[in-house]
């Protein structure tokens, strides 16, 4: 390091840092697949020059301190977004799916990051959500709000269910089973007439706040704005809220298990985790998660069919964790946001869409193998006494350890 | 404290330990000697539940412990020094020592203890911030002895602290281990391959052959035993 960063000076990066990428993002959105895939590149170029001077740890020491500025930088960002893209119906909707699919790669952060168990399943935990939400609605009637938390509930009774094996098998052995469990949970749906069966679900009902339906547009000082705008403001509400819990979770006692569990299971048993409950507890919660972007889904797209969570979007999900970086929260919200947009980019290439998505990934993940933000070192607050402060970064996920004593 | 009563273990159909009767008392160091592949690695595994016996016993402060699962038998207060230190490489000193107070949930205890133990390791207090995979053998031990003191045990458990390190480091791992003893009201069972540094340490001796405690006795009586001297001390 070559200067040390002084108030002013961490807060001026912070500032820039924060607005160069929501800018390069915005870019990325707008403008031609070259002009993404050069801001991509120059973004990879300075990530990687920052850390062969060193500086990334400046920036991301003064992001820590400042982060007030950085938050409310973005929570602006997004609040401008859809009054820039106003005329462009489509690139509000990539950018909804954006946020969708990173609450989902969040959740799957959990399993495939920080624990180590790669789940190929991910997209039927996603459909699950959607499903149970979906039918909650068009079947019973049942209020889309209360959805949320009823596709959340099941899609974590599944992850449970998908944990299961993730104790008795580990590395490819888990892997192989998660992708079966993703083949049973499309053929079950196809097959299933109730389920809507390979026709999908239609005429899902959107959401409503007092009267006012999010499928209706807006009109502020004259301007309308597609009703996308609505599903922008509720998914990032909710992106923020899992990203906050996630990184709680990372420097938790919890989030120290499952890196445990992930670098050695036998050792991690010999410090006294339980590996039952961390495993079963990192599908549950990472399910929880697409659980509610599943439902976010279901109830702004309002058709589903078994397509949208098919093995196929299970392999781009884990592409979204891999490419951000693992176990890195900004990391992978970054990775699932920019892959959205790259793959929208793509649909002109028609049938060979995948192709070039696969090229795409292929040379990111050859000049970056860790991701674009890797997993970081934790390191806790300090107090003045120069003491590290243990407890309050390691306090949360320990409740029911104390019930074991004795 | 920790008693083993005709404890029978097996891989498969191979039997690792045979009718092993074991007894540390509290406030005791033990030290059980065998040589490779002579079941005290097992012998381990069977107290934290790592493997279950398939006959026998294992009581713990009264209470049988043989059925209940590894981290139960982690949080009633034994500590683990494993054979060549299992740490967690990627993670760095912090966060390692931090998982020997996982079940503790008082941050001044905590606090502490992680004080009283860089105090006892000034070395780990420089490497804090370091990757634990970034340490050396010494180090790396210290390390695994500190994590092991954070969760402020009864009952520690070592396995081979002397193994692969150098003459010199095996000297400070005994003396810290001394130390340990000196100090703290913990009961120690250290199992060794290293018989003469191991009986400098401990009061009492078992001897394991071939998965069967062949010998015991006091660390006079084991020093003076010809068995001990031809195979375990090297004097003629």
């Amino acid at each position: 390091m070559k200067t040390k960063i002084n108030g002013t000076n961490g807060k001026i990066i912070s500032l820039a840092t924060s607005l160069g990428v929501c800018l390069a993002l915005y870019i990325c959105l707008v403008s031609s697949l070259t002009a993404a895939l050069l801001i991509l590149a120059l973004g990879l170029g300075l990530i990687i020059y920052g850390e062969r001077k060193d500086s990334i740890e400046q920036v991301y020491l003064s992001v820590e301190k400042n982060k007030p500025i950085v938050l409310g930088i973005i929570v602006l960002f997004v609040l401008v977004l859809p009054f820039l893209l106003h005329k462009n119906n489509y690139l509000l909707h990539v950018v909804v799916m954006a946020g969708i699919y990173a609450i989902v790669a969040l959740g799957l952060n959990f399993q495939v990051g920080s624990t180590g168990m790669v789940n190929f399943a991910p997209a039927a935990l996603f459909g699950a959500g959607a499903y149970v939400s979906a039918i909650a609605a068009v079947k019973f009637g049942i209020s889309p709000w209360l959805g949320i938390l009823l596709g959340m509930v099941g899609a974590a009774l599944l992850g449970l269910i998908f944990g299961f094996p993730a104790l008795k098998t580990r590395g490819y052995y888990l892997s192989l089973v998660t992708i079966a469990l993703q083949i049973i949970f499309t053929q079950m749906i196809v097959n299933t007439a109730w389920l809507g069966g390979p026709n999908g679900i239609p005429g899902i009902p959107p959401y409503e706040l007092a009267g006012f339906s999010f499928k209706q547009s807006l009109k502020i000082l004259g301007l309308t704005i597609p009703y996308q705008i609505n599903y922008i403001y509720l998914t990032f509400i909710f992106l923020g809220l899992t990203a906050l819990a996630a990184s709680r979770l990372y420097t938790s006692r919890t989030g120290l298990a499952w890196n445990a569990i992930e670098q050695d299971e036998i050792v991690a048993a010999t410090q006294g985790i339980n590996l039952t409950k961390e495993k079963l507890l990192a599908f549950a919660l990472g399910a929880a998660f697409a659980g509610v972007a599943g439902a976010l889904y279901a109830h702004y797209t309002s058709f589903i069919g078994y397509e949208d969570f098919d093995f196929s979007k299970s392999l781009i999900l884990i592409c979204m964790v891999l490419l951000g970086g693992m176990d890195n929260v900004s990391g992978v919200t970054l990775g699932a946001i920019l892959l959205t947009i790259i793959d929208e980019k793509l649909r002109d290439f028609a049938d060979y869409r995948m192709l070039m998505y696969s090229v795409i990934l292929i040379t990111i993940l050859i000049t970056r193998s860790q991701g674009l933000l890797p997993k970081r070192t934790r390191k806790y607050k300090e107090k003045s006494t120069g003491m590290p402060c243990v407890g309050q970064t390691v306090t949360m996920g320990g409740e029911s350890s104390g019930s074991l004593k004795n | 404290m920790l008693e083993l009563r005709n404890v029978d273990t097996r891989y498969g159909q191979i039997p690792m330990l045979r009718q092993v009767s074991m007894k540390v008392e509290a406030g005791e160091a033990v030290c059980l000697l065998g040589a490779n592949g002579a079941g005290k690695t097992t012998l381990l595994k069977t107290i934290l539940g790592m493997v279950k016996p398939t006959a026998g016993e294992v009581i713990y402060n009264g209470q049988r412990i043989d059925h209940l699962p590894p981290h139960k038998i982690i949080a009633s207060g034994i500590a683990i020094v494993p054979e060549r230190e299992g740490l967690f490489p990627k993670l760095t000193v912090e966060d390692n020592l931090l998982f020997g107070a996982y079940y503790e949930k008082d941050k001044d205890i905590i606090k502490s203890r992680l004080e009283e133990a860089l105090t006892i390791f000034p070395r780990l207090k420089e490497r804090y911030h370091q990757k634990a995979g970034t340490l050396s053998g010494g180090e790396r031990k210290m390390l695994g002895i500190a994590r092991a003191l954070l969760s402020g045990p009864q009952l520690l458990l070592m396995d081979e602290p002397s193994l692969g390190l150098a003459p010199a480091t095996v000297i400070e791992v005994y003396d810290v281990i001394a130390r340990i003893k000196a100090e703290k009201n913990i009961t120690i069972l250290l199992i060794e391959q290293n018989a003469q540094k191991a009986l400098e340490v401990v009061e009492r001796g078992y001897v394991i052959q071939k998965g069967s405690i062949i010998l015991e006795g006091s660390t006079e009586e084991l020093q003076e035993n010809e068995i001990i001297k031809e195979s375990y001390l090297a004097v003629n």
